[in-house]
């Protein structure tokens, strides 16, 4: 898993940094926000020049899932410290998220590993991201042998990665194709993000033959 | 414009993952509900990256860029391998451009 936040975290510094992000930026994106979709995210909508609150509020729809993961832990981890919980919070991500479950399953009770494993993700995506946003110049201008298509190439890649049931794909497809027309038409950056917002109402009008 | 945003992004981020470890959820969370939140963020990256594929100007047309983002589902999808689908992307891109400007 750690290699896996590796090879997302690389790509994300490479990708901000062709996008025109200052370095500074974006080590402050991964040291302060730490969640990986809504970072990629930001990146796309800085690109288009959206404003603050756009921004603020598709990280925080991207994020909302995290509320769900803190509720279910919320029972184990009820006897941390104030300051720890406040660090468990902080570090929680998908990943530690699936791992904590995995242990708790399994009859465990300790939260130091939990903890432990968290941080150790934060810290390598943290590093990734400084490898990736230095190697980023070395790939050269973008335009060039197509190398600006690997801004679009690593979303896309996010997406797939991403799709676990078969309703994702319809999600996913519906998803492109509502921001598209309303893009051609000449809707704002506000409406593509909307028809992202939009679309995973076709996953709970499809059931869910590929399985939970 | 910038700072604003990631502070902003950052703050919100913090206080969904915060929220539900300092106060109990005043009721459970329908499944549809867990499923809407759940799809939310690849379907944002979906309409965000759909229109650098599709959208050229005001139209909806299909170009060199609709091809190679084939080139990357299909190969993320079947090797599960970013940097295979981005490489591979890039390449189909610089040779469909190459081809159709010659």
């Amino acid at each position: 898993m750690l290699v896996s936040v590796l090879v997302i975290g690389i790509p994300f510094g490479i990708v901000a940094r062709q996008a025109g992000l200052a370095p500074l930026e974006i080590v402050a994106m991964s040291l302060f926000v730490f969640a990986g979709a809504s970072q990629f995210a930001m990146v796309q909508l800085f690109r288009d020049g959206a404003g603050v609150p756009l921004v603020v509020a598709t990280a925080l729809l991207i994020n909302l899932r995290h509320l769900l993961m803190a509720a279910a832990l919320r029972p184990s981890f009820g006897g941390l410290s104030a300051t720890r919980r406040a660090a468990a919070a902080f570090v929680l991500t998908d990943e530690a998220f699936a791992m904590a479950v995995g242990w708790f399953r399994r009859g465990r009770t300790e939260l130091g590993y939990y903890l432990t494993f968290a941080v150790a993700l934060y810290v390598v995506w943290n590093i990734a991201t400084v490898i990736g946003l230095a190697v980023g110049p070395a790939i050269g201008d973008p335009r060039r042998f197509g190398v600006d298509f690997a801004i679009t190439a690593t979303f896309i890649a996010i997406v797939v990665l991403g799709v676990r049931r078969r309703s994702d794909v319809a999600v996913a497809l519906a998803a492109a194709l509502m921001a598209s027309a309303l893009a051609a038409a000449g809707a704002s950056v506000v409406a593509v993000v909307a028809a992202g917002v939009l679309a995973p109402l076709v996953a709970l009008a499809t059931r869910d033959e590929g399985g939970a | 414009m910038i700072w604003p945003a990631v502070a902003g992004s950052a703050a919100v981020t913090y206080l969904v993952r915060v929220v539900a470890f300092e106060v109990a959820l005043p009721a459970r969370v329908p499944r549809s509900v867990a499923r809407y939140v759940d799809a939310l963020p690849a379907a944002i990256i979906a309409a965000l990256v759909g229109p650098t594929i599709l959208v050229h100007g005001r139209s909806v047309t299909a170009g060199p860029e609709l091809v190679a983002a084939a080139a990357v589902i299909a190969i993320v999808a079947w090797r599960r391998n970013l940097l295979a689908g981005v490489l591979a992307g890039v390449a189909v891109v610089a040779l469909l451009r190459l081809v159709l400007s010659s």
